[in-house]
């Protein structure tokens, strides 16, 4: 396994001296899917800033397979990160959908045919076909969303971020989008970092969690992450509903191997834990399990 | 929402629709220098004559662009008012000492026909086009870069900012805001003004951030694919000529 990214001791303050980001160190594999969580102002945004040298860090913090860049030529970095920011009308900033997708193309110097390749193949994977000539102010959000993503995608980058891609979608466009995503990680290689604080779409887009609140407070797979309830409530997080009733039904006597973090997962651990009883699971209610209950409860509560 | 959409008509299809953006451009940029500089005012009265023609072949309704006509035709309009009370010349009517004068009724008047002429002349180029034609047109004629890349941001962006802007007004009248010709209410528009100035600032760097991120070096790369035809020299040919025509006739009545 390669090292997509890497980040050593990084540290960022605005020109008005805020501290945005404090020491921060992350270590991504190539192939990995990433969330980054974290409240707002966190330094998620200013982090990815840095991801496609937009920020330049002073020394070597950020390397993308090996190479530091700060110091790589426009057209291979652009070649390896897309950065696909939160706001769609900042990265819609052409006149037409096609010259938006083809923009990071043209810009890599390559022909016109290859141009034209990537843009009908960009729109193509976002589910966009047909949409060349549409203008920006003529287009739903969900729409401008998927067309920022395909403007990313035409770069072909080995490395995708994105910023806050499911925020303000409707549950169809925030499911197609999610579904996008996966399949260009599953079955295209690219590797994935996402800042999201879409926590029911977490176990779908994520191997492993970073927290960051202006240092990386913590980094593990998602269920430890999640696990530690005081971890949640300091950097305002919140565990899934789904995670939060099997730690409740836990208490009445119903336990899983793991504590499922999404309906899928509920799915197979119930079946599991299940056919393991014999096909029969029996809820009760005991001396402390209403104690235990608002333990629970009252951990996660903000 | 009412957009100052200009390329609303752009996809009908007419004469004026099918010339060649960049032939187009250029034909209507000379029409509209030449008809400017012209004199007389009956030329001038033809040369509109002729423009509301143009607009007829276009097929864009009058309304459309008489509504877009309007903010440029107020702002000449003192002119109409003003220079025939200002300027010397052949007295027409006199009262109490204020007098108007034939000259600067004339000249007033051909202040507002040619500004007309002209103004209709626009935005029958740009309504017949698409606007982001308009732009690859003007980056294939060479127009500096900048300037290109300017106007086409600011066209983009205008709707963005529309859309900010009432949505702010919205939620401001949703808190009981009233215009009202007062102290208060003024410092709430100054502060309205403002917030817009301060998001679009905060925009703009967003934009570029994204754009950088794309390789974006200050350079703009389009995939330009225009075909001058016979037709589109035959129509610059016609319009140019007609223009010429337009010019000797009113030399040899001065
Ligand atoms: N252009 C800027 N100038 C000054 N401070 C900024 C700027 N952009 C962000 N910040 C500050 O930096 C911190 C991190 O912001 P950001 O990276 O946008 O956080 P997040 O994306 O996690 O919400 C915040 O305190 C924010 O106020
Ligand atoms: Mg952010």
């Amino acid at each position: 396994m390669k090292t997509a990214i890497s980040i050593t001791d990084l540290n960022y303050s605005y020109p008005d001296g805020t501290k945005a980001l404090d020491n921060v160190n992350i270590e991504i594999e190539q192939g990995e899917k990433i969330v980054i969580m974290g409240p707002n102002g966190a330094g998620k945004t200013t982090l990815f800033l840095h991801l496609n040298g937009v920020i330049r860090a002073e020394q070597d913090n950020v390397k993308i397979f090996g190479n530091n860049i700060g110091s790589m030529k426009t057209e291979d970095r652009i070649r390896e990160v897309g950065v696909v920011f939160a706001e769609p009308d900042d990265q819609l900033f052409m006149s037409t959908v096609y010259d938006d997708i083809a923009f990071g193309p043209l810009n890599m110097g390559l022909s016109e045919e290859e141009v034209d390749r990537r843009v009908k193949k960009a729109l193509a994977t976002v589910g966009l076909e047909g949409f060349e000539d549409k203008v920006p102010h003529h287009m739903s959000f969900g729409q401008k969303k998927k067309a920022a993503l395909a403007a990313v995608l035409s770069m072909e980058p080995r490395v995708l971020v994105l910023d806050e891609p499911t925020a303000n979608l409707d549950p169809k466009s925030r499911a197609d989008l999610i579904r996008v995503i996966n399949d260009l990680n599953k079955n295209h290689g690219i590797t994935t970092v996402i800042a999201m604080h879409d926590i029911n779409a977490l176990s779908e887009l994520a191997d492993r969690v970073y927290v960051l609140n202006r240092s990386i407070v913590a980094e593990g797979p998602t269920r430890d992450i999640f696990s530690d309830h005081v971890l949640v409530k300091e950097n305002n997080l919140d565990a899934p509903d789904i995670f939060k009733f099997f730690k409740i039904m836990k208490c009445f006597g119903g336990d899983c191997d793991q504590t499922p973090m999404s309906i899928d997962e509920s799915v197979k651990e119930l079946t599991q834990a299940i056919e393991a009883l014999e096909g029969k699971m029996s809820l009760h209610i005991h001396e402390s399990t209403h104690e235990m209950v608002n333990d629970v409860i009252s951990s996660y509560r903000h | 929402m009412k957009y100052p959409e200009i390329d609303k008509y752009a996809e009908l299809d007419s004469l004026i629709h099918r010339f060649d953006p960049r032939a187009k451009i250029i034909t209507f940029t000379i029409l509209i220098f030449s008809f400017v500089f012209i004199e007389d005012i009956r030329i001038a009265f033809v040369s509109l004559l002729f423009s509301s023609f143009i607009l007829l072949v276009s097929r864009i309704p009058f309304g459309f662009i008489f509504d877009r006509m309007k903010p440029g035709l107020i702002f000449v309009m003192p002119f109409l008012i003003v220079m025939p009370f200002a300027l010397d010349g052949n007295v027409l009517y006199s009262y109490n000492g204020i007098s108007i004068s034939y000259d600067g009724l004339y000249y007033g008047s051909l202040v507002v026909i040619r500004a007309a002429t002209s103004i209709m002349l626009t935005l029958i180029m740009l309504g017949t086009t698409k606007m982001d034609t308009t732009m690859k047109s003007l980056h294939s004629l060479k127009v500096p870069s900048p300037f290109v890349q300017t106007l086409m941001f600011s066209y983009r962006y205008i709707f963005v900012f529309i859309d900010e802007f009432f949505s702010m007004w919205t939620s401001m009248k949703a808190k009981g805001f009233k215009v009202k010709a007062n102290k208060h209410s003024l410092s709430i528009i100054g502060n309205l003004v403002g917030m817009i100035l301060v998001r679009s600032y905060e925009r703009a760097e967003r934009v570029y951030h994204s754009m950088a991120s794309k390789g974006y070096t200050g350079e703009s790369r389009t995939i330009v694919k225009f075909k001058m035809q016979t037709a589109d020299y035959g129509l610059a040919a016609i319009l140019i000529g007609t223009v010429l025509i337009f010019i000797i006739y009113g030399m040899s009545l001065s």
